[in-house]
């Protein structure tokens, strides 16, 4: 309690800056021949790095990630060695971290908005061809477990096996099975060994199990009679594959039909009647997503009452907790009060609990017919919190205002300090009152600190997917209406169930093409309220 | 703090009233909103010293006191939660000191520079943040596999590359929150300090450091607290149990359906929180010890 | 204010180093695991990667092929690996459930999974579960369904019938001896269609269309059957009368039924040592009929999948198959998780445990829950429905075709 004495300075608070001394002026004037030396050697650190890097990078042949590591490189080179360029000089370490990982992000997302990337489209387009072969090859029925051993000639591999009758036969790929009554066997019966073919053990098998897994031995001379594969090196079955792709005509066939699945540029391969083979693959699709968050039906019937929503959830969860934390900061700022550790202490601890956690004892403490809130505050009354829908809209704020309103105490009580005490304690002197002190002084200069992140709380509320889907999943839901939104469903919410919950699925394309659309209804406020607050700074 | 030593003498004598006015409702305003704050926490509490396995099934709090879920949390091998606290501690501790860091040069560069693009730029950190993540996941997994092809030390499954993307994420808010109290310290000061001979790295270091200290401790506790929370980019970067943090390994604990064990996660949780708390109890007094005199624009 | 350049930015190196600092200690350490030809990457949650360390071992031993077992959380694992596997950094092998399949194999993310002679050595529910579209993708291991829990010191008979429960749980309830008839978790915005799927069945309306060969055809839905409307109007009735309440939650239901306040409670194996823990004299009965037919429970079945883009084909195949698909691995894994072992010879020799064999008796005529990727759609209007229809909020069968137009068109995308 070292600042509960009245009148004492706090022993660990800087001094005054008249008599602040900057540490480490060695010789005032002159450059600092040791931190020329830290600056060069770190910059050779960094650069023996990025040299690395750019080695690397080059082998690799990434023409597009060698060029801008390269002109990264170049440009920090540039940045510290020239005089000047003093903003840039400190800048640039948080910027680079915020280009790698933020700004890709968002580049990222948004080249998502163009493609059809979600369920069903997850892939490269060899890749679903081979899925697509692959699960249309099926085990001819009541055919027999061949007992394999895999051998080696000339770098190609062959199949010798034993069916249960004892028959011996080899084969390989494009060579079907013929008799090999001269191999060697063991004990059980099992041919292990031929002349001229070296026999593959185990180990072998694993290192070049990607080429065996391939190989496909045809039964016969006949390809609808089905060839051999193994799935684990020790034994083949016999398969027939019900679709074939053809290669040079880009389509899948159906061998037994002889029907085509063409790839029609949806990224899919489609018969004529339009049914699709599934798995499909990644396409641009250009502005179709865009084109569909607009027309999305299920979106734009609710689309009005969502957003009025999302705006008054957004606003009224920055007001709230900026009021109330502020209002705990301003009374706890006061130093003769004791016990303010303690206070403080406990007003964080909803802010170091996992919020999902929270919000699960939130859904327990509000539940209609056991939940606390009924039980015990209201005395077993069976108010409906969370399914009546504007109990729920209320009762998520009041949610949200638990989780969020320690971060606003925090910030407030850090602000506080920048309020010099001379400038309260004038007015005080010319007799105005508290809450005049406040209002006209104190307030205005802590809004200048903090109306940036008021804004940019506003942008996170609008985008607090997951309170409501905590809470109540955007719920309660008028399931009579036909509509999918609920009373708390707020428009990130709404889109992930337009975008994820129905059709194919999870449909990130249209996912993204949502959230630039979001993002720019919260970019154009938050730079609107942030033009008004450009009015209230003082740019010293 | 204006309160003369000359009047102490009086202040005993002062009556309930007088004391009530002063200080006595903040205490009432104080234990409303310890109620308001704690009671859902209760719940955690009292869940962490039952056996029995359920978080909120009944309105009986502190039915049994039995800290075998403590222990147990100590004494599961595949589940090291020691490890996890460890990381948790290491890895938050570095990525604040970073965000910190990284935050208060610029903030510095904003509040006393002045350049092109100034203030775009301070808007566009806003921005940035602004969009909904919702590939974030998918784009920092390529991003991450992307980076362990060069640095196998800094891709997927290092704690180095996860701080690194927590790092990403030091520029913005934080920012902002420095500079505006940036602002708040008189430039007088600098050019008193430049007249000296310092450099703009010793005026920075030397001084303005130590004069916004309270929004240092803030900033580095809020991303403290942001970072040990972090779930999802966590749970992608880190796949060993040695190495992964608490909210991550906390999370298996009821992740499945079928075999939730909430008591077990509200003990791990409880210890969780104790970092926080001791973090803000030691940043405490630099949050609060305030500028003195002369610090006036 | 302007800034005078200097040359000597101490700051900057600082900047720098931090960077730096960071770039040169991730040289330093090394924790990457390498990927060379011959090491199976198998993603389990930590409950299964306690049993599956010594078959690891086993298999590297005896095989020389090493498994590294990468510890994620179950929730996460059908996600990661989809998100992962087209980027060729993906695991060969994931433990995950049946349903999974659909979607698994919509993105092209699973292999085909050859059991041959071995599937005969497994539960039929499990490989039927394990399949889509007539090929296998994986190897079971688990199967597990829902029964009714009964108190049998409150109820000491089992109920033949729904109607017969709710009066025997009312007699009790009026006796004084419990509090509830009946208990079943539910959620308050989405009920619980998994649990009460058994009550919707016995009035004959399944999900989807089942075909000849036991597999659901997911163009065909068949919850519009005059059987569904019957079992809406039963919800309703039985919202009514107080014995389903959506605001008795999971966590709710089992610490009442624990705590010996109802004679009976429909859920699953996980929620029974609780109860014996808790000293209730319970017995595992079939789920009574309520509209006649069969009461019969949706099968969960648990299994191993190996990646498309694997390349590790042979040895993952053979880990599987050979290794996990063992009568001592099976019993160990349902020895850990409590589930019911998918093999045969293992479910058999687990038949000593009296929970195990009841609740296997109860799934036997059991379908599994479909695995089709139409079921995410499915889910939310099925339960957001039966909450409205359980709390009386509309006309039952208004409200129950409601919901099957809206399946149909989002099915129908």
């Amino acid at each position: 309690m070292t600042t509960s004495t009245p009148g004492t300075t706090p022993p660990l608070a800087p001094r005054p800056a008249a008599t602040a001394k900057p540490r480490g002026v060695h010789h005032p004037g002159t450059p600092s021949v040791r931190s020329m030396l830290i600056k060069i050697s770190l910059l050779a650190i960094v650069d023996s790095l990025a040299v690395f890097a750019l080695f690397t990078l080059l082998l690799k042949e990434s023409w597009v990630v060698f060029g801008i590591a390269l002109a990264v490189t170049l440009a920090i080179n540039y940045i510290y060695l020239k005089p000047g360029l003093l903003p840039a000089k400190y800048l640039a370490p948080g910027i680079f971290f915020l280009a790698i990982f933020q700004i890709f992000v968002v580049v990222y997302s948004g080249y998502i908005a163009f493609t059809n990337y979600g369920d069903g489209h997850n892939g490269s387009k060899e890749d679903a061809i081979e899925s697509i072969i692959a699960n249309a090859r099926t085990r001819v029925p009541d055919s027999p477990t061949y007992r394999l051993t895999v051998l080696e000639q000339f770098g190609t591999f062959s199949f010798l096996v034993t069916t249960p009758e004892g028959e011996v036969f080899v084969g390989g790929e494009d060579r079907p099975l013929d008799e090999a009554p001269s191999a060697r066997l063991d004990s059980t019966g099992k041919a292990i060994e031929l002349d001229g073919y070296t026999t593959l053990d185990f180990g072998s098998l694993i290192q070049n199990q990607s080429v065996i897994a391939d190989l496909s031995v045809p039964l016969t001379d006949d390809p609808n009679d089905g060839a051999l594969r193994t799935p684990d090196g020790s034994s083949a079955y016999l398969y027939t594959s019900a679709l074939e792709y053809d290669a040079e005509a880009d389509a899948i066939v159906d061998t037994a039909t002889g029907e085509r699945f063409l790839d029609r540029g949806d990224g899919a391969f489609a018969n004529e009647a339009g049914r699709e083979l599934s798995p499909g693959w990644k396409i641009d699709v250009g502005f179709d997503n865009f084109a569909r968050a607009f027309t999305e039906e299920s979106i734009r019937g609710p689309l009005l009452g969502v957003i009025a929503w999302t705006f008054a959830f957004a606003l009224l969860s920055v007001g709230m907790t900026f009021a109330l934390g502020l209002f705990l900061a301003i009374v706890f700022n006061e130093a003769r009060m004791r016990g303010r550790k303690f206070y403080r202490i406990v007003l964080i601890l909803p802010y170091a609990f996992p919020s999902f956690l929270s919000g699960l004892v939130w859904l327990g403490l509000l539940n209609q017919d056991f939940g606390f809130v009924n039980q015990v505050v209201f005395g077993g009354a069976a108010i409906p919190w969370l399914t009546d829908p504007w109990l729920a809209k209320a009762s998520v704020l009041i949610v949200n205002l638990w989780l969020g309103f320690p971060y606003m105490f925090l910030i407030c009580t850090g602000a506080l300090q920048s309020i010099p005490d001379e400038l309260t304690e004038a007015a005080r002197v010319d007799g105005a009152r508290p809450w005049a002190i406040f209002r006209l002084i104190k307030f205005p200069l802590l809004l200048v600190s903090v109306a940036p992140l008021l804004i940019s709380s506003f942008a996170f509320n609008f985008n607090n997917f997951n309170v409501i889907y905590m809470l109540t999943g955007g719920g309660p839901r008028n399931v009579s209406a036909g509509v999918d939104a609920g009373a708390t469903d707020l428009l990130i919410t709404l889109v992930y169930k337009v975008a994820f919950g129905s059709g194919t699925g999870r449909d990130y394309g249209l996912a993204s093409a949502f959230a630039i659309l979001i993002f720019i209804i919260v970019a154009v406020v938050s730079i609107i309220g942030f033009r008004r607050t450009r009015a209230l700074e003082d740019l010293n | 703090m204006a309160t003369l030593p000359a009047s102490v003498p009086v202040r005993r004598r002062r009556s309930a009233a007088r004391w009530f006015a002063d200080t006595g409702w903040r205490h009432l305003v104080g234990i409303a909103v310890v109620i308001f704050a704690t009671f859902p926490l209760l719940y955690v509490l009292s869940a962490s010293l039952n056996p029995t396995g359920t978080l909120v099934g009944s309105n009986v709090l502190f039915r049994s006191l039995d800290i075998s879920n403590y222990i147990e949390l100590f004494n599961r091998p595949q589940q090291p939660y020691a490890a996890w606290f460890a990381n948790t501690l290491v890895i938050g501790l570095i990525a604040a000191a970073g965000t910190v860091f990284l935050g208060a040069l610029a903030a510095y560069a904003f509040s006393r520079m002045r350049f092109t693009g100034r203030r775009v730029g301070l808007l566009s950190l806003l921005l940035v943040q602004m969009f909904p993540q919702l590939l974030g996941v998918v784009a920092i997994f390529l991003l991450l596999s992307g980076i362990g092809d060069i640095f196998p030390a800094l891709g997927l499954g290092s704690q180095l590359g996860l701080i690194m993307v927590y790092l990403g994420g030091a520029l913005g808010v934080n920012t902002y929150l420095m500079y505006g109290f940036f602002n708040t310290v008189p430039a007088s000061i600098d050019e008193a300090a430049k007249l000296d001979g310092a450099s703009h790295a010793q005026i920075f270091f030397g001084i303005i450091l130590r004069l916004v200290a309270p929004i240092l401790a803030v900033v580095g506790l809020l991303s403290f607290v942001g970072t040990t929370n972090e779930f999802v980019i966590a749970s992608i970067v880190l796949s060993d149990p040695q190495t992964q943090t608490l909210a991550v390994g906390l999370y298996q604990f009821v992740s499945q359906e079928t075999s939730k064990n909430w008591t077990l996660f509200s003990a791990g949780a409880v210890l969780a929180a104790i970092p926080v708390m001791a973090l803000f109890l030691f940043l405490q007094r630099y949050i609060v010890s305030g500028l003195t005199a002369g610090s006036v624009k | 204010m302007r800034v005078q350049s200097t040359p000597r930015a101490l700051l900057s190196s600082v900047a720098v180093a931090a960077v730096g600092a960071l770039a040169l200690a991730g040289c330093s350490t090394g924790p990457e695991t390498p990927q060379y030809s011959g090491t199976l990457t198998v993603w389990v949650d930590a409950d299964r990667a306690a049993v599956l360390e010594d078959v690891a071992a086993q298999f590297q031993e005896e095989r020389g092929v090493e498994v590294t077992l990468v510890q994620k959380d179950f929730g996460d694992i059908r996600d990661d690996f989809t998100t992962q596997v087209p980027t060729g950094e993906g695991p060969d092998i994931i433990v995950g459930a049946h349903d999974w399949l659909g979607k698994l194999v919509q993105n092209g993310v699973v292999a085909p999974l050859e059991l041959g002679d071995k599937a005969s050595e497994f539960q039929q529910v499990a490989i039927n579960a394990m399949s889509y579209e007539g090929q296998n993708y994986g190897l079971p291991y688990s199967v597990e369904n829902i029964a009714l829990l009964r108190n049998t010191d409150l109820a000491p008979t089992a109920p033949t019938t729904f109607d017969e429960l709710i009066a025997m749980g009312q007699a009790s309830v009026d006796a004084g001896d419990s509090e509830y008839p009946f208990l079943v978790g539910l959620d308050p915005n989405a009920a619980d269609p998994y649990h009460l799927y058994p009550l919707q069945a016995s009035f004959g309306a399944t999900v989807f269309e089942i075909t000849p060969d036991g597999t659901y055809d997911p163009t065909k839905l068949a919850l519009g059957v005059a059987g569904g409307e019957a079992f809406a109007q039963k919800l309703a009735e039985w919202g009514a009368m107080g014995v389903l309440n959506t605001n008795i939650s999971g966590d709710i239901a089992k610490e009442e039924f624990n705590a010996g306040k109802s004679p009976f409670y429909l859920t699953g194996p996980w929620n029974v040592p609780a109860a014996a823990e808790a000293g209730i004299n319970y017995s595992i009965d079939a789920i009574p009929s309520a509209g006649g037919e069969t009461a019969t429970p949706f099968v969960g079945v648990q299994g191993f999948y190996i990646s498309s883009k694997s390349e590790n084909a042979l040895a993952a195949n053979e880990f599987l198959v050979n290794y996990v698909g063992t009568e001592a691995v099976q019993t160990a894994l349902y020895e850990v998780g409590g589930r019911a072992p998918a093999l045969i010879s293992a479910f058999e020799a687990a038949q000593g445990d009296a929970d195990v064999a009841a609740f296997g008796a109860v799934g036997a005529n059991g379908v599994p829950m479909p695995n089709v990727p139409a079921m995410d759609s499915v889910w939310a209007d099925w339960g957001a429905t039966e909450v409205a229809i359980i709390n009386g909020q509309g006309d039952p069968v208004e409200l129950w075709q409601a919901m099957v137009a809206s399946i149909q068109s989002k099915i129908e995308g």
